[in-house]
Parts: structure tokens; sequence; C-alpha cells
């Protein structure tokens, strides 16, 4: 997973007062370990469960570090 | 929306001895899943763009053969390897919005390869893949993402050992590694994404370095920070006691191999953050390269 920017992680505290560094260490963290599982084994019924909390967590940071004014990663050439 | 010819395009033709050389395979992808899970596809505006799209797959295999300028990681322009490796790009359009077309989903604020589609999507266009790279270009997305290598375990391979344990190098995958790209990725993001979709789920997985989490060749879990981190084919390798250049935050357990340049970070951790500001500078720590290296001898071989 291509590491988020500076400028981004900047932008993404600048424009949302809430969000703090441990929120963005948090979703990096989340969003690396869901490609660490070879999402084609079985799973138990545990482990679906804590797959599913971990997706709905995601979307909880990934709405509050990206949502309020727009904030996108932008790659530049 | 006309269903046009796909144009194949060999890059490079890499072992044409061979009945099948290691092959990198770039496509454009059709059609994006909006948001990943969802079964909802659109279009992917690269479908309309084949001058991006062939720019990007320019892009990736510079970054992989050490064309970038200034770039200082060359382990596969190494000439017993560079020259062996067959890279192929594929771009394709005017094809229904379907599952079956969609190579890329767009989750949070990644891209990311749609694993199960992508054999049988190489298989309708009779090609194969070690590593495959699947373009787009989102307008909402641009962040790159990687899947690891399903090995075929039943298949011979290299044997190595690491830490006591011994595993393989293998030959042949049941799914490739999967990278999704956007069209306007730059520096290392191609070389990062490759580490990872190169690694295996059985054989060794190369993750990022820039999370406190998952163990893999290239990172371990622990406090103290011992002086030697590994013992790869009977080499040792020492550990990286300070993440020169980045530092461990506080709490963090994990800790990485020895940095070939101690002066900038490794190319699986955060590049972006290389203190000379120039990413392309960044090499792979010395266990990565070597695992690497190895893994894409043993496939050359086969």
């Amino acid at each position: 997973m291509e590491p988020l920017k500076p400028e981004t992680k900047q932008a993404l505290l600048n424009n949302n007062p809430k969000a703090t560094l441990a929120d963005i260490e948090e979703y990096e963290r989340l969003l690396a370990e869901q490609f660490n599982e070879d999402p084609d084994l079985p799973k138990s019924p545990e482990r679906s469960i804590a797959i599913r909390e971990r997706q709905e967590r995601i979307t909880e940071l990934h709405a509050k570090l990206f949502r309020p004014k727009g904030v996108r990663t932008v790659s530049k050439r | 929306m006309p269903n046009t010819a796909p144009a194949l395009n060999v890059l490079q033709e890499g072992d044409a001895g061979k009945p099948q050389p290691f092959t990198i395979t770039i496509i454009s992808n059709p059609s994006l899943e909006r948001p990943l899970g969802s079964g909802n596809f659109v279009a992917d505006s690269i479908t309309t763009d084949q001058q991006a799209f062939d720019a990007c797959a320019q892009y990736i295999k510079n970054a992989l053969l050490g064309r970038l300028p200034g770039q200082r990681e060359l382990f596969l322009a190494d000439p017993a390897i560079g020259p062996c490796i067959r890279i192929v790009s594929l771009f394709v359009t005017g094809l229904n919005l379907e599952d079956a077309n969609s190579l890329v989903g767009e989750q949070a604020d990644l891209l990311v390869a749609r694993r199960n589609v992508f054999n049988g999507f190489l298989i309708r266009y009779r090609l194969q893949a070690d590593v495959a790279y699947a373009v787009s270009q989102s307008e909402i997305n641009t962040r790159a993402s990687a899947w690891y290598t399903s090995d075929d375990d039943t298949r011979p391979g290299v044997a190595y050992s690491l830490d006591g344990t011994t595993l393989y190098h293998r030959y042949y995958n049941l799914i490739p590694g999967m990278v999704a790209i956007h069209s306007s990725s730059s520096s290392l993001t191609a070389l990062h994404e490759f580490g990872h979709a190169l690694s295996s789920y059985t054989n060794g997985k190369i993750v990022d370095l820039y999370v406190d989490d998952g163990t893999g060749v290239n990172n371990k879990t622990g406090r103290p920070i011992p002086a030697q981190f590994a013992v790869y084919n009977n080499s040792t390798y020492a550990s990286d006691s300070i993440r020169d250049g980045l530092g461990y935050p506080a709490g963090w357990q994990s800790y990485h191999c020895e940095l070939i340049d101690p002066a900038l970070p490794a190319i699986m951790d955060d590049y972006w953050q290389a203190p000379d500001g120039v990413p392309e500078h960044c090499q792979h720590d010395r266990i990565t390269r070597q695992f690497l290296i190895d893994r894409v001898l043993a496939k050359i071989s086969r």
C-alpha cells in the first residue's frame, strides 16, 4: 500500500481539527492489515466478525479524516 | 460504447526461449467497482485515455528496471535478471461495466485489485502473470495497493531457510500478485507495490514498514530490539535498531532489518519521507532485497 504523502497527512490534519495523528496511524494500520491476510482462506465465524468490525472502523476513520472538507490524496507526476 | 480490439504491447520480450517466462502484465482497468464490494460498476476513464495508460505502463517498467531519474534501487536491472523478465501491457476498451470486467475497486482512499476476477480476465486474453498491475484513472482515489501472491504449493520451487524454517520460492502461482495503481502514480510506488505483490502468503510476505503491524520477512515485533534480525539462507542479517532517518514511534513493537543506505528510508517504508527530498534514492533493506532477488531468480529458472 502506497504510504500517504506527508503533505496529504498535513492536509488531513489542517482540514479537520478533530483528526489526530493517532487517527491517521490507526487508519493506515487497519488498511495495511487487511492485505496481510489471505482473502481466499476460509475464516472462522469469530474471524469474520473481526474483519467486518475492521472494515467498519476503516469506514469510520475514512469519513472522519477525508470527508469534512473533501480532502483527497493527490499524486504528483 | 464500441467493443474495440484490445491492444497488446510487448514492452520487453523477456526469456523468449521459455514457455512460461517470468511475466509482469499491465492492464487498463475496464470498470471500477465503486465502492469495493458494492456491486456498483462504473466506467474507468483510463479506457478512453490510451496515452495515459501507455505512459503509466512505461513508468512501471522504468521503476522496476531502475530507470527513474536518480533511482538507486537497481536489483531488477541486474543483467542476470532484467533481460529475463517479460513485460506486456494490454489496453482494453468498450467492455461491459460488470463484475467480470472490473479489476479495481475503490475502498476508503485506496485503489484495490479485485483478486478473484483477475485470473479469469487474464485467461480471456490468453495472458499469464507472475505479477499483474491494473491501471486506473479513478477521479476519486489515486493511492495504490497490492495483494501478495498465492503460491502453488503443490508444485516445485527453490527451498530456502528463514530462522530455521524451510520455505520455498515457488515457481508458479495459483493467483498472481496484484497491484492496483493510478495512472498518475510516480516515483517508487510501482516498485514498492511490486515488493508486496512478488512475495507470498505462504512463503514469506514483504510487508509495509510504515505501520506497526504485520509480521513478515522484513518486519518483526518485540522490544528490546535484538541485534540480529534474521538468519536467511545461512546469512545473518542485523536489525535496524533506530529505523534510520525516521525513528520508531514511541509504543511501536515492530522492528526492521538493517538498511543498505542508513541515510534513507527503506522502499517498503515511507519513501516519501526521504530526508534529501528524493524518494528515488531509497533502496530496499538488506533482507528484502535478497529475498526478492532470490524469488525472481527462482521463477526465472523454471
